[in-house]
């Protein structure tokens, strides 16, 4: 079986020889056109006037669009409708487009967007999270609050509180590969796209509104992205919208990818959050009481801003269990890029909220922050080792919103009502959590890793050195897998065996380098019970497959690798019923291994089992369809279980800090990560190893700094600090940690895109360590954890010490 | 780009009389300047190369001076000064990446005089002396704030000599995404006197940190600037530091280029 080998990424050989394709390498037509968008120079005005005429007599112009001369709807809004794919007079921040230049080059076309007059009454800006506060300006009517337990109680019970506040920056997706589209008009009104898109059936919907035509007028393609991160969920939308009516109203194909510069000032990145805190512990270092203010800049549309915002809540409690919490979420606007999905959607600033809560109570304690953490930890479920490899995937069973959009809401009753195991802990929002491996993962990692002596170690040194002090810190991961939009929970797949015995496979999930097509290939592979190569993997099509959700919730492997199983299993049941007739056994026993098909005593080549299926006139062609059971929500109440299970994993990171000036780095970082039955180890080692460095470089260097009048002014690697290759620790231990899911996931695996991610978070506590280790008071570490940051941090820790 | 003429003259002589022509500008490296001609900010009718003059090319020693000419690479400088002047030949090898230490000349660097750029610090701090097509002028009346030196129009940097110090060293905390300084401290020591100069950190571009000079002068050691602080005054706050954040460097780097130095 191909399952749970540790194999290449399919397309490695064509990303290191540049053969792999990408949207913006597809040969383009000769009377391709190339477009730019025009944009906002202020964060909030009315445009009183707009003079593009010298725009329309640059070279190479053909054409200049304003939201006038768009053919039908102007909105690429992924849920509320309150984002304009072009300016209507009204601009709410820097960067937002205003007009559409038509080019015959894309240099050309970005040279002309500069010519336009544009003339703007300004109006008063709100860009800060004070600002929106203050305005009371925000998304839904007021905040969210998710409540449990007795808090009046739980403080009654604190031996010790603390209560503070913290900020946490956003996050530029800085996907290696651009935004990108290309549209080629068809006949009849018809339209093809190609989009650099992790949501391809968004794409359909949203260019089928921008054309005015139903969305099978539509077929989007989408081969693979160079990375996505969230950042090509919605934010592709103006783009493909952009191409698609320029190709209706000329005829000709249209083109369009931002330059890195347009993209960082254009796109969406992650929501940035301050957090405040209240927390408090028994005299047995128990949490009794926490109560947590999420307030999160979402920007000047809502996007997905209300599910990242839940998802936060639905984090707040990480791996802990809380008897009585308050967790209250402010969504509030702003006149700044609208900030939409990035991986951990919102998980990684609630989860970031209680570990921080941890690291200061422990410092109040004056205990080792493992301890308090461990003795919170949920109790366990126990590690769940039984394999059940070859369970059957379940198999098959239909507007104005955009239903596939996360930002869609939710209709329809719930499937069912789900039952809370006697006696489990139950998470703020009512999931029983019956799967916690906390206690055995982080027993394991402190073994591997030797917490204790290098615990011991960290405090010699700092004892011996005054000025680089040292910071240790093993922080856990609990996350909740599953879209919390329950419908999105499901996914198709399409599978054709072809009379010579090669594979074609599609499902509806997209590759962006995380490898999900090798893995859902491997499935395919593994059904079959022949070898990888007969398996051909093919670019995402609306065409193929229907009505899909996003590549996205870390979701990709679960559901389109069940859709793909439920596929192959009617094909190859199609197959075991004409060859069972044919040699007189029972279809029940025929078998699928070693590319061949067993049937009785006969073993017939998988070729040419194929062909007598052919010529007896098998269908080999099957769709699958996969729907997760169990789950149900309410975001409203907050009540129910939204997640179909929980992936665990936990880092040990050492770092040292330079106590003078505040640099710091990272010693050595231990990893354990739970994968499930991992389907292809080396491809989620590699997601592990990604989400954590691209975790702590979200909370180390990665600053977006936007200035007083809202523009951001970090929108380029010269200004923006991205890990690189010399940021590893030099120490980076990563290991999967076997423990099958005890749900019936496809061959017991576990979803790894997002969990890891939220492993950099070690990154921000060993700093926080190492800061504290320099004096007597909290240091109260702000995200991210720059120089001048760390430097201000240990001015706190000794504030107020003489010499 | 705009278009343009373009000159490459093989003297000094050559060069001085191509730039005599109204929107003529000198093309040293060309590290800052295509790359600031590429986004337009910059329309010369003609660029002339300082490429092609040999006089103005290399390193040599006299007596106690080090003289460079304008059209010497960082690369060459780093490698060049490496035994007899190592402050200068660390600061020279910490610039940019091998393709602008091999392409970026000496002269360019000072005749642009960013804010942030590395060289005017050695300059300031070992009191170096600018040579030019017409005259010689003192690196402490050279550079005249941000992007502005001393120089007239068509008036090139043909060399800098640099008086040899006993002791030197540069410190540069680097600025994470685009590693030029967030602020940079050359101490040069000659005898008695002691120059200490910052980049990157001044709201005016370089200047001499004259409090640790005079300290140093007499206590050629770390401990006599342990008690100094820079005034965040007058420096820099932008996105990548506030001021007080730059005073604060100052202090730590000076004290660590004396410490490397001594």
């Amino acid at each position: 079986m191909s399952v749970a080998k540790p194999l290449p990424h399919d397309a490695a050989p064509l990303h290191v020889t540049g053969q792999a394709r990408y949207v913006d390498d597809i040969p383009t037509p000769a009377n391709t056109l190339h477009l730019a968008f025009g944009t906002s120079a202020h964060a909030r005005a009315s445009i009183t006037a707009l003079d593009l005429a010298a725009v329309r007599a640059a070279p190479g112009v053909i054409a200049v669009l304003t939201a006038d001369d768009l053919p039908a709807a102007n909105d690429v809004s992924p849920s509320a409708h309150d984002e304009p794919l072009l300016a209507e007079g009204e601009v709410y921040y820097i960067g937002q487009p205003i007009f559409l230049v038509v080019a015959t080059s894309h240099l050309a076309a970005r040279k002309a967007a500069r010519l336009a007059t544009v003339t703007y009454a300004e109006k008063p800006a709100l860009l800060t999270i004070d600002d929106a506060m203050a305005a009371n300006s925000r998304f839904e009517d007021g905040p969210r609050e998710y409540t449990r337990g007795d808090l009046a109680a739980g403080w009654a019970q604190a031996a010790t509180t603390v209560e503070g506040s913290i900020e946490l920056g956003g996050q530029e997706h800085f996907y290696l590969e651009g935004q990108a589209a290309l549209a080629l008009p068809q006949e009849g009104g018809d339209m093809v796209v190609h989009s650099s898109t992790q949501h391809p059936t968004e794409i359909q919907h949203k260019v089928a509104e921008a054309l005015g035509v139903p969305m099978n007028a539509v077929r989007v393609e989408i081969r693979r992205m160079g990375g996505g991160f969230g950042g090509k969920e919605s934010q592709g939308n103006a783009l493909a919208c952009a191409c698609a009516v320029v190709a209706r109203l000329t005829g000709r194909p249209a083109k369009m990818r931002y330059d890195r510069d347009d993209d960082m000032m254009i796109t969406g990145k992650r929501h940035d959050f301050r957090i405040d805190y209240r927390a408090g512990v028994d005299a047995q270092g128990k949490l009794v009481a926490v109560e947590f203010d999420q307030l999160c800049r979402c920007g000047w549309a809502q996007d997905l801003s209300l599910p990242v915002a839940d998802r936060a809540m639905l984090h707040a409690d990480n791996a802990y269990f809380i008897p009585a919490v308050r967790i209250t979420s402010h969504r509030l606007k702003t006149h700044t890029q609208s900030a939409t999905a990035y991986r951990g959607f919102g998980g990684p600033q609630g989860m970031v909220g209680i570990e921080r809560v941890m690291d200061h109570l422990a410092a109040e304690l004056g205990c080792d922050p493992l301890v308090l953490r461990q003795k919170n930890f949920y109790a366990s479920g126990g590690r769940y080792l039984e394999q059940e490899n070859e369970q059957v995937a379940p198999s098959t069973a239909g507007v104005e919103e955009d239903l596939t959009s996360r930002g869609a809401v939710a209709t329809g009753e719930p499937d069912k009502v789900v039952a809370v195991p006697v006696g489990a802990q139950t998470t703020p929002y009512g999931q029983a959590v019956v799967d916690s491996v906390a206690h055995e993962l982080v027993a394991a990692l402190c073994e591997k890793a030797d917490y204790a002596g290098r615990r011991a170690a960290v405090e010699r040194w700092n004892a011996e050195n005054a000025v680089l002090k040292r910071g240790l810190a093993l922080t856990p991961v609990k996350f909740g897998i599953s879209f919390t939009l329950t419908h999105l929970n499901q996914a198709g797949a399409l599978v054709h065996v072809y009379q010579d015995g090669s594979i074609h496979m599609n499902h509806g999930g997209t590759e962006m380098g995380q490898g999900l097509f090798q893995k859902v290939a491997q499935v395919a592979a593994s059904r079959f019970g022949v070898p990888l190569e007969r398996v051909k993997i093919t670019a995402t099509d609306t065409g193929k497959v229907p009505n899909t959700s996003a590549t996205a919730a870390s979701s990709g492997s679960d559901l389109n690798g069940m859709a793909v199983a439920a596929a192959c299993d009617e094909i190859k049941a199609r197959i075991a019923a004409f060859l069972a007739e044919v040699h007189q056994a029972d279809p029940a026993e025929v078998r699928f291994e070693g590319d061949a098909v067993l049937v009785g005593a006969d073993v017939i080549p998988w070729e040419k089992a194929v062909a007598e299926a052919y010529v007896g006139r098998v269908s080999l062609s099957a769709t699958g369809f996969y729907k997760t059971p169990s789950i149900s929500w309410d975001r409203i109440k907050g009540e129910g279980r939204p997640f179909f299970y929980f992936a665990y994993g936990a880092a040990l990171t050492e770092v040292v800090v330079d106590t003078l000036t505040g640099e710091n780095r990272m010693l050595r970082v231990d990893i354990l990560h739970d994968a499930g039955t991992s389907l292809n180890p080396a491809l989620d080692i590699g997601q592990v190893e990604g989400g954590f460095i691209q975790g702590a470089g979200w909370l180390t260097t990665e600053e977006l700094v936007w200035d007083n009048t809202g523009r951001l002014t970090t929108h380029a690697p010269s200004t923006y600090k991205i890990p690189a290759c010399s940021d590893r620790p030099p120490v980076f231990n990563v290991a999967l940690w076997p423990n099958a899911n005890r749900e019936p996931t496809i061959y017991r695996s576990k979803a790894v895109g997002e969990p890891p991610f939220m492993l950099g978070i070690s990154a921000l506590m060993a700093l926080s360590d190492a800061c504290a280790a320099c004096g007597p008071h909290y240091p109260a570490l702000e995200a991210p954890a720059t120089a001048e940051h760390v430097l201000e941090a240990i001015g706190r820790a000794r504030a107020g010490e003489s010499g | 780009m705009y278009d343009f003429d373009f000159e490459k003259p093989s003297t000094i002589d050559e060069a001085v009389a191509a730039l005599s022509s109204e929107g003529a500008q000198a093309l040293g490296g060309g590290q800052t300047l295509i790359p600031t001609l590429k986004q337009r900010l910059n329309m010369p009718e003609k660029l002339v190369s300082l490429t092609g003059i040999a006089e103005m090319k290399g390193v040599s020693s006299d007596g106690g001076t080090m003289k460079i000419g304008g059209g010497t690479t960082h690369g060459t400088v780093a490698k060049e000064a490496k035994g007899s002047f190592a402050g200068l030949a660390k600061l020279a090898s910490l610039i940019g990446d091998p393709a602008v230490r091999n392409r970026g000349t000496i002269g360019g660097s000072l005749a642009n005089n960013d804010p942030a750029a590395c060289y005017p610090s050695a300059c300031m701090a070992t009191g170096a002396t600018i040579r030019t097509n017409s005259r010689e002028i003192a690196a402490d009346d050279f550079f005249d704030g941000l992007f502005t030196t001393a120089l007239e129009e068509g008036e090139i940097i043909v060399g800098v000599d640099f008086p040899v110090p006993e002791a030197s060293d540069y410190q540069k905390f680097e600025q994470p995404a685009s590693r030029f300084p967030l602020v940079g401290v050359f101490v040069a020591k000659h005898g008695d006197r002691v120059g200490v100069a910052v980049t990157g950190a001044g709201e005016d571009g370089v200047f001499r940190w004259t409090e640790a000079e005079e300290a140093l002068a007499g206590n050629f050691s770390a401990d006599a600037v342990s008690g100094l602080s820079h005034s965040a005054d007058g420096l820099i706050s932008d996105l990548h530091g506030t001021a007080e954040y730059r005073a604060h460097l100052i202090g730590v780097l000076t004290k660590r280029a004396v410490a490397a130095a001594s």
